[in-house]
């Protein structure tokens, strides 16, 4: 707000400019987009996207443009023919913000996630291209990818479908992986890495905008990178890389200055008091609910201002759109020009002009009260409600059994919900599947507000594929249908093993995280338009499983006790065997008793020889005695 | 049987009873009594269990421990691998082949010619890895195909006849491994003289010729880790400074090599070149050539908004080392074991401010980055956003010439010739690394006791003395690289076993810690009762000695 002047700021509401988003691409391009979209309860999710293309040809005679090389070189290396890779941190709150951005295909569980469709003619080699591919990740990516081994690999069945158009010829021989490290934190040595792949390497365009401190201070983000062969109708086929940043930032929280980031209590003059209260006064105050009046601009919530325009994009193309009721009041910098869509007049994009300035955006505040008062409505777009609500928890207590139990919930009053749940356990859970039961309660029609009651009929489809100790995790997908407005209790159990001492990581006792549970929701027959047809994802959040931990001095505890234990056994069964028992006086003289029997005659031989003297000084001294007399 | 065997045997148990029992007795000494004479058969059976204790101990559970404890070493040829290291199991001799092709002479006086020149080269070469071997061409010297024939010929002197008044001459062709020489007519030798001009003439172009290549090897012999004895002798300091300054320049030998060609720019243009026209016309070619010695692969990237580690205008000579941005420019290791170079063109407008000495014909606006690259400035195109195939003409060029440094190409005589000499080069070279890494290898065996050796160590060790006596035997020909290749990746192989790496440290303390609280109280009891059963054996024959 401060950098530029007033005078600029022109309300570009009336603004309006009808455009057409290019859809034809040519062979090598770039693509770039902004998504801002301003949440309910003060946050704002912000969705970059970055899209490239190289032709095939191109790519398979190594020459890079704006496909990054390095990426290139390690698909190509693999046999990868598409790639997913996904680092997430936090949890959407899906009650709150709705339903998810890019309907959840591109966010990944806590953690590290990575699939991919490997072309190979054995599974020796798949597994042998797969363990290149995670650690050449692991090197370009700064993350531990390397450890996703056989133990953190599924081969899902339902779950997953590629992307790409692939020709039949290599789908034949395409493989799927999926590896998932949930305890792995996501932080800024993964985004470098990330910016590098960009043409435009955050120096300008929308990447100029991403820092770490951000980033990983959302409350919840998300980085996506797909890689997949695409080809457009009558068209060259090209290799797509898209790389997506998602994140939800709390406004308030993004604002703090960054040379002085320590929350401080606001003075009380600041506080935005509950007046009705009766006990409302000078050095009492309830705080009021809704104290957001949304109020921010670019420069504050990233840290950074937006240096103008990459290049290298079609400069038809508006980098940055926000997403807002249009009674909402956006300013923008000069020379910015305002688009909207005829259709979705809740949508606002910005077209900069060429040159290199620094693009401004500013959401200014709105007040509630005066002349034409402000609400929520005006601040934000009601979120979507998204087609199924998930959780999943930990039950059961104890060292040795427990439980898992996921809720999912279809919010719809009509539709009902099909999707695959995608569990993979680690081999040190070892679920108990015949306990896996599926209740529903219904909040609507007959038996609305009812009791549990068991349901066969939610569950499909299973499949299964159970742990072998130390070699592969258990891999559970099970096909579900939830009839509208109902909400399904999934549950079994499991029995915790007991690890080898070296199989504790360090600070064994924080627990073992498990990985999230992937559900693909699968378009549903009934409606008939594109966009629903297309899968969406959630996934759950990750659980921290509590093993029994033994006492890592346990080792040498161990040594010294049965060793003990040993040598009493031993030396008592040996002694009876060689020793001959004889009475007391018969035995010969120890040691010990001879040398308390020799002490004593010493002690005795000394007093004695103390009393003859003492006898023979008292003689003499009667002798003097009476020589004197 | 005395009383004395008895006591001896008895001892510990009375004592405990005496200790016991000795508070409630006080001072006064008991009466002792003799104890009834022990059975012969209990003393007997005392001793069975005894010596049947220390079997059990001695034959069931010493192995057990041995087996469980003792460290796997496979069995390596230790003294084999260091006579290799040693440089005495081979001795490096190149025979070069060298073809007199003589034209329209007649045999004898060419014979004649030959034996002449031999000699005054034998004279004249004092270093026994390299031996020329002169022979009589047996085809025209055109037909010959450049490098690596079967034949083995290493350069051909084609004889023509010049000039009367003018002395012997001499060119090397500059496409061919062909030494072109005109003699004048009267200078040919008679059948008897012993010596000639012509002959000493061929000889001494023949060895300036090599002089390079036979530099190169005995600096790869003076500095490889083989006695003294073997080493070649009168190599001058000089020397081996100008070739050490070249060859640790050089990339280490790789079959494959992946060359990289980045586009880099400050700004957002020009962001697309024409690399591969550029590349097909001016690189190509010499890559076809170093075909049998190298593969390689060709990688593009263009590389906008990266700014370079030095911001100065002109480039001191400090600053041309961290010119290359490592943190930003994404030039990462390359995958799959061969090793990257990276030629950079960097647009911009920054040049060079030190006059290039080492070779003045090169422009000052690259240099070369040793054992990495190579990195050309390249002023900003007038085309702003595209650079064409031509303006890469120089570049390519350059980067050309430095490939071939990198790659250890020695750098006088024609291309096949230097070509080939590197072949030499590198199989020498990879002959005396995979030599030396034996040797490492057998000297960590002996220095570490304690590390495991696994049997593919021992199969590694036994196929790289199996490749390397391959090698060596046919050194100077086409074979002994690839020999000398596979021996050097194996012998790796084995010193960089990953299982050795890790190795088990259990210091004695540990050792100390785990083994005591068990062998302490067992231990004791046993030894104990075997030195008592000795001694009352002792006793028992002193005994009998005194009856008889």
């Amino acid at each position: 707000m401060q950098s530029f002047s007033l005078s600029s700021l022109v309300p570009l509401l009336t603004f309006l400019v009808s455009f057409v988003v290019a859809s034809a691409a040519p062979a090598a391009d770039y693509h770039e987009q902004l998504n801002l979209k301003p949440l309910p309860q003060n946050s704002l999710l912000a969705s970059f996207n970055f899209r490239s293309n190289t032709s095939l040809p191109e790519f398979e005679a190594h020459n890079f443009r704006f496909f990054p090389r390095s990426l290139g070189q390690i698909l190509q290396h693999a046999g990868t023919r598409e790639l997913h890779l996904r680092f997430s941190l936090g949890r959407w709150d899906a009650e709150t913000w709705g339903a998810r951005p890019w309907d959840g295909t591109k966010e990944g569980g806590t953690g590290v996630e990575l699939w991919a469709w490997l072309e190979a003619e054995s599974d020796d080699e798949v597994d042998h291209k797969w363990l290149t591919l995670t650690n050449a990740l692991s090197g370009l990516f700064c993350a531990s990818l390397n450890f996703i081994d056989s133990t953190r690999t599924t081969r899902p069945v339902m779950s997953f479908r590629p992307e790409g158009d692939h020709p039949n010829t290599t789908m034949a021989n395409m493989h799927l992986l999926h590896g998932v490290l949930p305890r792995e934190v996501v932080c800024t040595e993964n985004l470098t890495p990330f910016l590098k792949l960009l043409p435009c390497k955050g120096k300008a365009g929308i990447s100029s905008l991403l820092d770490g401190h951000k980033l990983f201070d959302a409350s919840w983000q998300s980085m996506a990178i797909d890689v997949k062969p695409v080809c457009p109708a009558g068209e060259e086929c090209v290799l797509q890389i898209e790389q997506t940043i998602d994140m939800v930032l709390d406004i308030e929280r993004s604002k703090r200055p960054r040379d002085n980031p320590i929350p401080r209590p606001p003075p009380s003059h600041e506080l935005k008091c509950n007046t009705t209260k009766p006990y409302h006064a000078d050095d009492t105050c309830f705080p009021t609910d809704s104290l957001n009046a949304q109020e921010w601009n670019l420069n504050q919530i990233f840290g950074k201002p937006m240096l103008g325009n990459c290049p290298l994009t079609n400069p038809k193309t508006p980098p940055v759109c926000i997403q807002a009721p249009h009674t909402r009041d956006v300013f923008t910098s000069m020379g910015v020009e305002e688009l909207t869509e005829p259709g979705n007049e809740n949508q606002r994009c910005y077209l900069l002009p060429s040159n290199d300035e620094e693009f401004h955006l500013s959401l200014p505040f709105m007040p509630r009260d005066g002349d034409r008062p402000k609400t929520d409505a005006d601040e934000f777009v009601q979120p979507a409600t998204p087609l199924l609500y998930a959780e999943r928890s930990l039950t059961g207590h104890g060292q040795e059994h427990g439980g898992v139990q996921a809720i999912l919930t279809n919010p719809s009053p009509d539709a009902e919900v099909e999707f695959v749940y995608m569990e993979s356990l680690p081999w040190f859970m070892r679920i108990y599947l015949h306990t896996l039961k599926a209740r529903i309660s219904h909040r609507t029609g007959s038996d609305a507000g009812q009791t549990l009651r068991d349901d066969d009929d939610v569950i499909k489809e299973i499949y299964y594929r159970p742990f072998l100790d130390r070699q592969r995790g258990t891999q559970l997908e099970i096909r579900m249908k939830i009839p509208p407005g109902s909400t399904v209790f999934m549950a079994y159990d499991f029995e915790k093993t007991i690890l080898r001492y070296t199989e504790y990581p360090p600070d064994a006792n924080r627990g073992f995280d498990v990985a999230a549970a992937v559900i693909t929701i699968l378009p549903s027959n009934s409606t008939t338009t594109t966009t629903a047809r297309r899968t969406s994802n959630l996934r759950t959040t990750s659980m921290l499983l509590n093993l029994p931990t033994p006492d890592f001095s346990m080792p040498y505890n161990v040594i010294i006790f049965t060793s003990t234990c040993i040598a009493l056994a031993f030396g008592g069964l040996y002694n009876i065997l060689v020793r001959r028992f004889v009475g007391r006086d018969e035995g010969p003289e120890v040691s010990l008793v001879k040398l308390r029997r020799r002490l004593q005659e010493a002690v005795q031989k000394v007093k004695a020889r103390a009393m003859e003297r003492l006898g023979a000084a008292g003689k003499e001294a009667k002798k003097v005695e009476g020589k004197s007399d | 049987m005395s009383a004395d065997i008895k006591n001896d045997g008895d001892s510990k148990p009375a004592s405990a009873d005496a200790t016991v029992s000795l508070p409630a007795t006080g001072i006064a000494t008991v009466e002792r009594k003799e104890p009834p004479p022990e059975k012969e058969a209990d003393t007997r059976r005392r001793t069975w269990i005894v010596i049947s204790f220390w079997l059990i101990a001695v034959f069931i559970g010493l192995p057990i421990w041995w087996n469980t404890t003792t460290i796997y070493r496979a069995n390596l040829p230790l003294t084999q691998m260091t006579d290799w290291a040693d440089g005495k199991a081979c001795e490096p001799v190149f025979p070069l082949r060298i073809a007199l092709d003589v034209g329209s002479l007649p045999e004898q006086e060419a014979q004649n010619l030959l034996r002449l020149t031999q000699h005054a080269l034998d004279d004249l070469n004092d270093f026994s890895g390299h031996h020329l071997r002169l022979q009589l061409a047996q085809a025209p010297a055109e037909t010959i195909t450049p490098v690596r024939d079967d034949s083995n010929v290493a350069l051909t002197i084609r004889l023509a006849p010049g000039d009367a008044a003018h002395t012997a001459s001499s060119s090397l062709h500059p496409h061919l491994p062909i030494l072109d020489v005109q003699y004048p007519p009267n200078s040919l030798p008679t059948a008897n003289s012993p010596s000639s001009g012509l002959a000493t003439y061929i000889a001494t172009q023949l060895e300036s010729t090599f002089a390079e290549e036979q530099n190169i090897i005995s600096y790869l012999l003076e500095t490889s880790s083989i006695t003294p004895e073997h080493k070649p002798k009168g190599i001058s300091q000089e020397v081996v400074d100008t070739v050490s300054k070249r060859m640790t320049r050089s990339l280490k030998y790789s079959q494959t090599y992946h060359l990289t060609f980045s586009l880099f720019t400050n700004g957002p243009v020009p962001s697309s070149w024409d690399i591969e026209a550029a590349i097909d016309e001016y690189l190509k070619p010499v890559l076809d050539m170093l075909k049998p010695i190298h593969d390689f692969t060709i990688d593009t990237q263009v590389q906008l908004y990266a700014a370079p580690g030095v911001q100065s205008q002109v480039l001191g000579k400090e600053d041309l080392s961290s010119f290359i941005n490592a943190a930003e420019w994404p030039l990462s290791p390359s995958i799959g074991g061969a090793p990257t170079v990276n030629f950079i063109v960097y647009i911009g407008n920054q040049t060079i401010g030190v006059p290039s000495e080492t070779s003045p014909g090169e422009t000052s606006q690259s240099w070369m980055i040793p054992q990495w690259g190579s990195v050309y400035l390249l002023a900003p195109p007038a085309e702003a956003t595209h650079v064409s195939s031509e303006t890469l003409k120089q570049p390519i060029l350059t980067f050309t010439s430095h490939l071939l440094t990198l790659l250890g190409t020695p750098q006088s005589g024609s291309l096949p010739m230097r070509l080939s000499t590197l072949a030499r080069i590198r199989s020498a070279d990879l002959l005396l690394r995979a030599a030396s890494s034996l040797g490492s290898l057998a000297r960590l065996t002996l220095a570490l006791p304690s590390i495991s050796i696994p049997s593919n160590v021992a199969d590694g060790v036994v196929k790289t003395i199996h490749h390397l006596e391959f090698a060596c035997a046919s050194l100077g020909g086409a074979q002994s690289l690839e020999h000398a290749r596979i021996a050097e990746a194996e012998a790796e192989r084995a010193f960089f076993e990953k299982s050795m790496v890790g190795q088990l440290y259990f210091p004695d303390e540990h050792k100390v810690a785990v083994y005591l609280p068990l062998l302490g109280p067992i231990g004791v009891p046993l030894v104990m009762g075997l030195l008592n059963e000795i001694k009352a054996w002792k006793n028992r024959r002193s005994q009998k000695l005194k009856a008889a």
